[in-house]
């Protein structure tokens, strides 16, 4: 009778301690997958997704199920909430609110300052732009949309996209990134061979080369300049000193400003701006305007603090960020 | 003796009893919980018999139920008043909560409607000290544009809740907060309340 308790007691701690250690194990283990997990993928409606970017991977390492993949990649580090850490400008009244939050210290909330002595005038062409994308732009697109199929329009978007290579590529290389140029240059050459002139996007859908979206207001807030001024501009919209001039930059890298300066007439060029444009934003059917302005109690300040926050995104954005995310 | 042996038995199998549950009901990483919550709300989105402008009403209330309780409205509205939610009082936070919260469920449970088919992809998650954590996903459209959106999440008591939106680095929150705060530099808390008020009453009536 003792024995037999003596034995159930050691085989009680026997399977106790395996149970622990196991416990352990599993507990190590998923630690550990936490932290290296990298890419966990899980397409939510079919698997197209999954094969797509296992296709487009150099290193795939295929595990589980055909829903789940787990591919080891190191985590970059993602920066918590420091997207608009560095963006205080200074002036009178702003400084009077700094004092205020430090006072009461909330951490990981910084506060973005737009200096916005323009206000009254860029409250106005807002209002214009606004009013010209509901009655103007809306109608043209919807119109445009009925009659031309969604496929169609994004192989113009594609083939104004591979005419606009040099921008980025030129944007690439004032950056330093000489990988992203190298990208560009042979997406540029796929797309426009592979690609019927540009009006398919072999180089995404099949070597899963993805474009580099790089301007020149982008180089320049990469060398530390500053955002300056915020402005509304008629029809482009939300801008501000540092990507006005990068406007401008990038307007000088565009082929299509040089094919308008030397071939077309100005209403011509004019046109292939504006058809561009239209076209965009039919893809987009202006979700992107419409779902900052709409839910907002302030649509100005909405819109201006969307513009700012997605350019503080853009400009700290890592040369690496978009390989090792796509 | 065999009968003290079944009974010791069954006492240590009831003590191993005891330790399964520590597997089986281990906690969601934030990373799944998201996607759990996501792939519920696609499957309300998906429903066939919920489909059609006339059943509007009923698939932004199913939706609601299936992910309203991931969102930490509270959280939301705090860091969105930022600095002027001290100085309120426990009515008008209470208050304001409401508010907030049918603002965001108007705009954003809204913008389901026009749902087509794009797929949300998980990119990756990243804790911070067990006390924050961030899931990267993805947004691919139909015409192929990719959208990146990030969850950031609390974890309180080991329930994980979201407390903000990034969306192509523009925080939900902080573009929220950029508003009130602009408003409350001009004029006062109550201006603010009615704005959100008059903005609430424009909501349904365009909505009905």
């Amino acid at each position: 009778m003792r024995k037999s308790v003596v034995v159930t007691f050691f085989f009680a701690t026997v399977f106790f301690v395996v149970i622990s250690w196991g416990e352990n194990l599993s507990v190590l283990a998923l630690a550990e997958s936490s932290s290296e997990m990298g890419i966990y993928e899980k397409a939510s409606d079919n698997n197209t997704i999954n094969k797509d970017k296992e296709a487009g991977r150099t290193e795939p390492e295929r595990a589980g199920s055909e829903e789940t993949l787990f591919i080891n990649t190191p985590v970059p580090e993602i920066p918590h909430d420091e997207t608009a850490r560095n963006v205080m400008t200074s002036g009178s009244d702003v400084t009077e609110k700094v004092e205020a939050e430090q006072s009461e210290p909330e951490p990981e909330m910084p506060y973005i300052y737009v200096k916005d002595p323009l206000e009254p005038f860029n409250r106005a062409m807002f209002t214009f732009n606004d009013k010209a994308f509901h009655y103007f732009f809306k109608p043209i697109y919807t119109g445009y949309n009925s009659m031309v199929p969604e496929k169609a329009r994004v192989s113009v978007r594609n083939f104004y996209t591979n005419i606009k290579m040099p921008v980025r590529f030129f944007n690439c290389l004032f950056q330093a990134n000489f990988k992203g140029a190298g990208t560009e240059m042979l997406r540029f050459v796929i797309n426009s061979t592979v690609g019927v002139a540009g009006f398919f996007d072999p180089a995404k859908s099949k070597f899963h080369i993805e474009k580099q979206d790089r301007d020149f207001g982008q180089t320049l807030g990469k060398y530390k300049m500053e955002s300056g001024t915020y402005f509304v501009w008629p029809f482009i919209g939300p801008s501000n000193t540092r990507d006005t001039i990068g406007l401008l930059g990038d307007g000088a890298l565009n082929p299509i400003t040089w094919i308008s300066f030397f071939f077309l007439t100005p209403i011509e060029s004019l046109g292939n701006y504006s058809y561009d444009t239209i076209n965009d934003v039919s893809i987009d059917k202006g979700n992107t305007y419409e779902s900052i302005t709409k839910p907002a109690i302030d649509p100005y300040i909405a819109l201006q603090d969307a513009y700012t926050q997605n350019r503080i995104k853009k400009i700290k954005e890592s040369p690496d960020y978009n390989e090792t995310i796509d | 003796m065999n009968y003290r042996k079944t009974i010791s038995a069954v006492c240590v199998g009831v003590f191993f009893l005891a330790f399964i549950p520590v597997f089986l009901w281990a906690e969601d990483g934030p990373g799944k919980l998201v996607m759990k919550t996501i792939d519920s709300g696609l499957t309300v989105l998906k429903e066939p018999s919920l489909k059609g402008p006339e059943k509007t009403q009923e698939r932004r209330q199913r939706l609601w139920e299936e992910i309203s309780f991931i969102f930490n409205f509270e959280e939301m509205s705090m860091r969105a008043l930022g600095q002027h939610w001290k100085k309120r009082t426990q009515e008008e936070k209470k208050e304001f909560v409401e508010l907030f919260t049918n603002i965001l469920k108007d705009a954003y449970i809204g913008k389901t409607d026009t749902y087509s088919g794009e797929k949300i992809v998980f990119l990756r998650e990243k804790q911070d000290g067990g006390k924050y954590a961030t899931v990267q996903t993805k947004i691919i459209t139909n015409a192929g544009t990719e959208i990146l959106v990030d969850y950031r999440m609390l974890n309180n008591d080991g329930k994980w809740t979201i407390y903000d939106v990034i969306i192509e680095g523009v925080s939900l929150v902080n573009n929220y907060r950029s508003q009130f705060h602009n408003i409350l530099l001009k004029s006062s808390y109550e201006d603010l309340i009615q704005k959100i008020k008059e903005k609430q009453d424009k909501e349904e009536t365009s909505s009905k």
